[in-house]
């Protein structure tokens, strides 16, 4: 029997789908109500998933990409005394071994793990059809041992998973009133702006969610432009997976060069106007 | 009160000197602090600078030297150093940490390693122990034996309180990690390091390590700006 764990109705949904091509028993747990598994439980904290899906006694625990999951995952794998891994982007079960892909040292490595059952599982599903189902709804009650005295939701400015377009910026852009430039290339592209871990955890020129790296999103877009980023392996874990890639870098000998289709060796800011105007026209 | 804090910190090959040749990962490479095990202790030291107390440093996996000195020389009072005999997964890690961990008030962890990362083995060792685990931590204080905690979970910022003893995880932005005098340096060499060697099983295993790229064009374009716009329009055009 397999449990899926997501904070997220999107992502619950793709890794029910996900989950019901392994085994005709799932059981959803999530803090919300959803009808995309037979059987769901709604527990509303950490403390009360990682209670409810241990009690299930799964034989495999599978949970969306997200820092609440992870610690789920990680909390519940050992109470069932199970091997965990996190960050997958592939998994297969073969002969009662999971067997799961994932990224690691930065994203320069791929790493292929092998796990005995019960096993708990972060991963990025692939896309897979979820049905729906006259679901059969428990709410799981309890008391948790850390008290939530409150939580904000930072308004999400931005979906990067989903976009087709990416201008990324990175520190080469010299200042927060300089990110306005590069906004302006994403506004023309019909892009979505995000930025490198400096920029956004550190410098706070652009929001947190915007972050593409390792601690970040993970982005696919099919074209992926990379400006004043120098390519570090952290960011580089993000958006490896780009389609295509075009950096724009004043150092020929920056490492997103190597990781780029084309880099074009100019000042960050210059050359987003000057490709600003021409795509305007 | 007087805090007893134990801080956990991985040491693991620096990602960014990892060579990749063909088809081989070469990981024999100058090790390093895992970068956000340097604000677990970070956040240890500065716990204790406010509140008085021990930060004792635990570290499971490679026993470089060179780098529990520079844990030590950040001001660790003094590091457990546990080397396993064989390949230690995520949840035997937790099982060392946690058979070391009792009698602390705090158990600070980084969100997440540079090797692995699975940001594991901090929740883990917490359930072991039954203590609560908040995680991605990026402020801390301690109110009348409770831990009050602003985790940082994108897009959602949650304030927590529970009661010590606990585990938490922080954040890199939870602080910036000092660096060592000459003084802390040569005085590290004084301070105690207490080295086991253990047996301990993993349910998991490494099956392989690959070389992770994707293949690129590499093309530099030089020249005037509106050569360079010119070329790079036409590449747009072409692709979206």
């Amino acid at each position: 029997m397999i449990v899926v764990y997501s904070t997220d109705q999107e992502k619950f949904k793709k890794l029910s789908g996900f989950a019901q091509t392994l085994s005709d028993e799932v059981i959803g747990v999530a803090p919300f109500r959803d009808n995309h598994v037979k059987k769901l439980i709604v527990a509303k904290t950490e403390d009360l998933a990682v209670e409810t899906i241990s009690e299930q006694r799964p034989s495999l625990v599978l949970l969306s990409e997200g820092k609440r999951e992870v610690t789920v995952g990680a909390r519940v794998a050992a109470r069932l005394n199970a091997p965990f891994s996190s960050s997958c982007n592939s998994l297969k079960v073969e002969g009662g071994k999971v067997v799961v892909e994932r990224l690691g040292f930065g994203g320069v490595v791929k790493a292929t793990v092998e796990l005995s059952t019960p096993a708990v599982v972060v991963i990025q599903p692939p896309d897979s059809e979820s049905r729906e189902f006259e679901t059969e709804i428990h709410e799981y009650e309890g008391k948790g041992k850390m008290e939530i005295l409150n939580t904000k939701r930072q308004t999400s400015t931005v979906n990067l998973q989903s976009a087709k377009v990416i201008v990324s910026v990175g520190r080469g852009i010299g200042g927060k009133e300089n990110v306005k430039y590069a906004e302006e290339l994403a506004q023309v592209l019909n892009a979505a702006l995000a930025g490198s871990r400096p920029v956004t955890a550190e410098l706070k020129w652009l929001p947190e969610d915007r972050q593409v790296g390792l601690s970040g999103t993970k982005v696919r877009p099919k074209v992926y432009i990379a400006v004043g980023i120098s390519g570090q392996p952290q960011h580089l874990a993000g958006m490896k997976d780009s389609g295509l890639v075009i950096a724009v870098n004043k150092d020929k000998n920056a490492p997103i060069v190597e990781n780029a289709d084309y880099t074009v060796i100019a000042d960050a800011i210059e050359f987003c106007k000057a490709i600003t105007e021409a795509l305007k026209k | 009160m007087t805090l007893n804090i134990l801080v956990a910190f991985k040491i693991v090959p620096d990602e960014t000197l990892i060579k990749i040749s063909g088809d081989k990962v070469d990981l024999n490479v100058p090790v390093k602090i895992s970068t956000y095990d340097k604000n677990a202790i970070e956040e240890g030291l500065e716990l204790r600078e406010k509140y008085g107390g021990k930060v004792i440093g635990i570290s499971v996996g490679v026993n470089d030297r060179k780098t529990i000195r520079e844990a030590l020389a950040m001001g660790l009072d003094e590091v457990i150093s546990i080397t396993p005999k064989t390949y230690a997964d995520a949840l035997a890690t937790a099982k060392l940490i946690s058979e070391e961990a009792k009698g602390y008030d705090l158990l600070i962890f980084g969100e997440s390693s540079t090797d692995g990362g699975d940001s594991a083995v901090g929740p883990m060792v917490g359930e072991i122990l039954g203590y609560p685990v908040i995680t991605y931590v990026r402020r801390v204080e301690i109110q009348d034996g409770f831990l009050v905690a602003e985790r940082n979970l994108t897009p959602e910022v949650e304030e927590v309180k529970a009661k010590l003893p606990c585990v938490i995880s922080v954040t890199g932005e939870a602080n910036t990690p000092r660096i060592p005098t000459l003084k802390q340096i040569m005085e590290s060499g004084k301070k105690k390091v207490v080295a086991k060697e253990v047996e301990i099983a993993s349910s998991s295993r490494l099956v392989n390590l690959t070389p992770y790229f994707v293949p690129r064009k590499k093309v530099i374009i030089e020249g005037k700006l509106e050569e360079q716009v010119q070329k790079v329009v036409e590449i747009l055009r072409g692709n979206l």
